[in-house]
C-alpha cells in the first residue's frame, strides 16, 4: 500500500503503551517472579532469595486440581448454554425483527450489561431464595413440593454465570449474522435452497467468526469469575478464582497465590487452544464433506 | 482464513446489491413465531433480576430478601447512612477519574493504531499487549496490581499510590484503556485519512490538524469509549476489593463485604438510583452520538467488534 503518511500520529500512542506496560505488564511479570519464591515465615508475604518450582508443585494439589476441573466444567457448560440461548436470539434480532425496532432491542440487550454485575447476581439470589416469591409461586402451582432448593448449589452458579455473560455472547453473534447480510440469504433462497439449508450453509458458516469471539468473550472472564460463585454458590460453589484470592487475602502467601494465578492463566489459555483447534478441525471436516457433495452434484 | 471468507462474502454482497431484488413479504410462520417467543423469553430472563431488585428496593423489612411491606424507608435510611454515601461518592469519583484517564489514553492509542502501518512491529506489539489486558482473568489483574501498588508506595517512596482513590483510578483505567483504544481505532479505520492529509497540505500545524480535524471526526467513538470505561469502573468489584484502602471503599466492594453480614434493602435502593443514573448517562451519550449521526446499531457494532 502506497498510502502517504500524514504525520507523526504513530508516536502519539506512546503514553498509552507506556501506561499499560507500567501498570499491567510489569505487575504481571512481578506475579511470575513471585511464583518462584516462597513464604519465609508467618508474618512475611513472600521472599525471592531462593528460586524454585516448588510453589507450582504445591499449587497442583488435589483441591486445586479438583476446583479447576469444577471451574472448567462450569465454564464450558456455561459457554455452550450461552451459545444455545444467544444464537436463535441473535438470529431473531438480526433477521426477523423489524429494522425499525432493532436499535431499541439492542439498547435493551445492553441495559443489563450496564447494570452492576454484583447487583444483578444479588437479584438472582432473591429470585432463587427458598422463601422467595418464585419458590412460593412454584409451590402454589404444585410444580415443586417443599421449598425451592437451588440457591447455594452448583446449578445456581451455572444459572448465574449464563445470565451474567449472555450479553457478551449476543452482541458478537448479532454483528456476525447482520454482516452476513440479507442479500446472501435471498440469493441462497433464489438458488433453490430451503430455509434450513440456507441456515446451515450460508448464515451459520458466515457467523463462525462471531461465534468464536463470543465464546472467547464468555469463557475467559467466566474462568476468572468468583463473584457469581460467592453470591449464589455458597460453600459448594468453589471456583478457582476464590482459591487464588484466598491465598492473597487470608493466607497471605503471595508466592503460592502467584503460582496459582499463573497456572490459572496457563490452563485457561490451554483450554482455549484445545477448543479452538477442535473447532478448526470440525470446520475443515465440514468443508471437506460439503465440497465432495458439490462435486457429486456437478458430475 | 476468516478474512478471506469475509472478503468473498462482502464481494458477493456488493455484487448482489447491484441487482434489484423483489421485496419478499415476511411470512408469519411457525419458525418466526417460535423465534419471537424465544426472543421475548430471553428479554424476560435478562430483565428478571433487575426488576426484582427494583421491586425489593421498596421493601420495608430489615433483610433484603424477605418482603415485609411497601415503603421508601430503604431510600431514606440509605441517604442517612454515611458509609453508604461515602462509598457511592468514592465509586462515582473513581469512575469519573478512570473514564478521563482511559479516554485520553485510549483516544491517543486508537488514533495511533489506525494511522500507522498495520504490519509494523510496534503496532503488532501494542495490539497484542492491549489484547492481553482484555483477556486476562480479572482475579489475575487483581493479585498482580496489589503487590505492585504496595511496592510503588513503600519501596519506591511514591506516596501517591497509598491513596485509595488514586489506586482505583489507575487500576480501572488500565482495565478499560484497551476497550477505548479499540473503539476509537475502529472508528478511525472506517474513515479515510484524506481529510487530515488535506489539512496538512493546507499548512495546518500538527496541533490544529489534531484538534480541528482528527478529534471531531473521532468524537462519537470517544464518547462511546468514555461511557464504557465509566460503567466498567462502576461495575468493578474484584480488582477494587484488592487494591482499595480502608476509608475509600467503592460501592460494589461495600455490597460484596455486606454479603457476609446480611443484605439490607438499602443496597437495592442505592442500586436502583445508580441504575437510573446509568440510564441518564446512556441517554446523554445516545443524544450526542445521534448528533454525530451514528445509529445505535453502529454503536453496538463498534462495541462488539472492539
Amino acid at each position: 500500500m502506497a498510502r502517504r503518511k500524514v504525520n507523526g500520529y504513530a508516536a502519539i500512542g506512546f503514553p498509552t503503551w507506556a501506561y499499560v506496560v507500567f501498570f499491567f505488564i510489569v505487575p504481571l511479570a512481578l506475579v511470575l517472579w513471585y511464583s518462584f519464591g516462597y513464604k519465609p515465615d508467618l508474618f512475611t508475604a513472600h521472599a525471592n532469595d531462593i528460586l524454585s518450582f516448588d510453589r507450582y508443585a504445591e499449587a497442583l494439589d488435589a483441591t486445586f486440581v479438583g476446583t479447576f476441573w469444577n471451574t472448567l466444567r462450569i465454564g464450558v457448560i456455561g459457554t455452550l448454554l450461552c451459545l444455545i440461548i444467544a444464537l436463535p436470539f441473535a438470529y431473531w434480532l438480526a433477521v426477523k425483527m423489524n429494522p425499525k425496532w432493532r436499535p431499541l432491542a439492542l439498547a435493551l440487550v445492553l441495559v443489563p450489561f450496564w447494570t452492576n454485575f454484583l447487583v444483578r447476581t444479588l437479584g438472582w439470589q432473591i429470585v432463587l431464595s427458598p422463601r422467595g416469591f418464585l419458590s412460593d409461586a412454584l409451590q402454589n402451582l404444585g410444580i415443586i413440593h417443599g421449598r425451592l432448593d437451588i440457591l447455594y448449589t452448583q446449578s445456581a452458579v451455572q444459572l448465574g454465570v449464563v445470565y451474567n455473560y449472555l450479553p457478551l455472547m449476543i452482541l458478537p453473534l448479532y454483528v456476525a449474522i447482520d454482516r452476513a447480510g440479507r442479500p446472501l440469504r435471498e440469493a441462497s433462497a433464489d438458488l433453490g435452497a430451503n430455509r434450513w439449508k440456507t441456515l446451515f450453509t450460508v448464515t451459520l458458516p458466515l457467523a463462525v467468526p462471531g461465534i468464536a469471539s463470543g465464546c472467547l468473550l464468555v469463557f475467559i472472564p467466566l474462568m476468572g469469575d468468583y463473584i457469581t460463585a460467592s453470591v449464589l454458590g455458597g460453600a459448594q460453589g468453589n471456583m478457582i478464582g476464590q482459591l487464588v484470592a484466598s491465598q492473597f487475602n487470608t493466607a497471605q502467601n503471595w508466592a503460592l497465590g502467584s503460582a496459582m494465578a499463573v497456572l490459572l492463566m496457563v490452563f485457561t489459555a490451554a483450554a482455549v487452544i484445545v477448543f479452538g483447534a477442535a473447532g478448526l478441525i470440525i470446520r475443515s471436516l465440514v468443508r471437506r464433506s460439503r465440497r465432495v457433495q458439490l462435486q457429486g452434484g456437478a458430475a | 482464513m476468516t478474512a478471506a471468507v469475509e472478503g468473498i462474502a462482502s464481494a458477493i454482497v456488493l455484487e448482489e446489491a447491484d441487482i434489484p431484488q423483489p421485496r419478499r413479504r415476511r411470512r408469519r410462520d411457525g419458525t418466526g413465531v417460535a423465534l419471537t417467543v424465544w426472543g421475548v423469553l430471553v428479554f424476560a430472563f435478562l430483565f428478571l433480576p433487575i426488576i426484582v431488585m427494583f421491586v425489593y428496593s421498596f421493601n420495608t423489612g430489615r433483610l433484603l430478601a424477605s418482603w415485609k411491606g411497601f415503603g421508601f424507608t430503604a431510600y431514606t435510611s440509605a441517604a442517612q447512612n454515611p458509609i453508604i454515601v461515602s462509598s457511592v461518592i468514592t465509586s462515582l469519583s473513581a469512575a469519573l477519574g478512570a473514564a478521563i484517564v482511559s479516554t485520553i489514553l485510549g483516544t491517543l492509542g486508537g488514533i495511533a493504531l489506525a494511522r500507522s502501518r498495520a504490519t509494523s512491529t510496534s503496532v503488532i506489539i501494542a495490539t497484542a499487549i492491549l489484547t492481553i489486558t482484555l483477556f486476562t482473568p480479572e482475579i489475575v489483574d487483581a493479585v498482580s496490581m496489589l503487590p505492585w501498588f504496595v511496592s510503588l508506595g513503600t519501596d519506591w517512596g511514591l506516596g501517591v499510590f497509598n491513596n485509595g482513590l488514586v489506586r482505583l483510578v489507575v487500576a480501572h483505567a488500565v482495565l478499560s484503556v484497551a476497550v477505548v483504544t479499540f473503539i476509537v481505532r475502529a472508528r478511525m479505520q472506517g474513515l479515510d485519512a484524506s481529510l487530515e492529509e488535506a489539512a496538512a497540505d493546507l499548512y495546518a500545524t500538527p496541533w490544529r490538524r489534531f484538534t480541528q480535524i482528527t478529534l471531531p471526526v473521532a468524537s462519537p467513538a470517544i464518547w462511546a469509549g468514555a461511557l464504557m470505561s465509566f460503567t466498567l469502573s462502576l461495575d468493578n468489584t474484584i480488582v477494587s476489593s484488592f487494591v482499595q484502602v480502608p476509608g475509600s471503599t467503592p460501592w460494589p466492594v461495600y455490597i460484596f463485604a455486606s454479603l457476609r453480614v446480611g443484605l439490607r434493602p438499602e443496597i437495592a435502593a442505592v442500586s436502583t438510583v445508580m441504575f437510573l443514573l446509568t440510564l441518564v448517562a446512556l441517554a446523554v451519550v445516545a443524544f450526542v452520538l445521534r448528533r454525530g449521526d451514528q445509529s445505535a446499531d453502529d454503536i453496538a457494532k463498534t462495541l462488539a467488534a472492539g
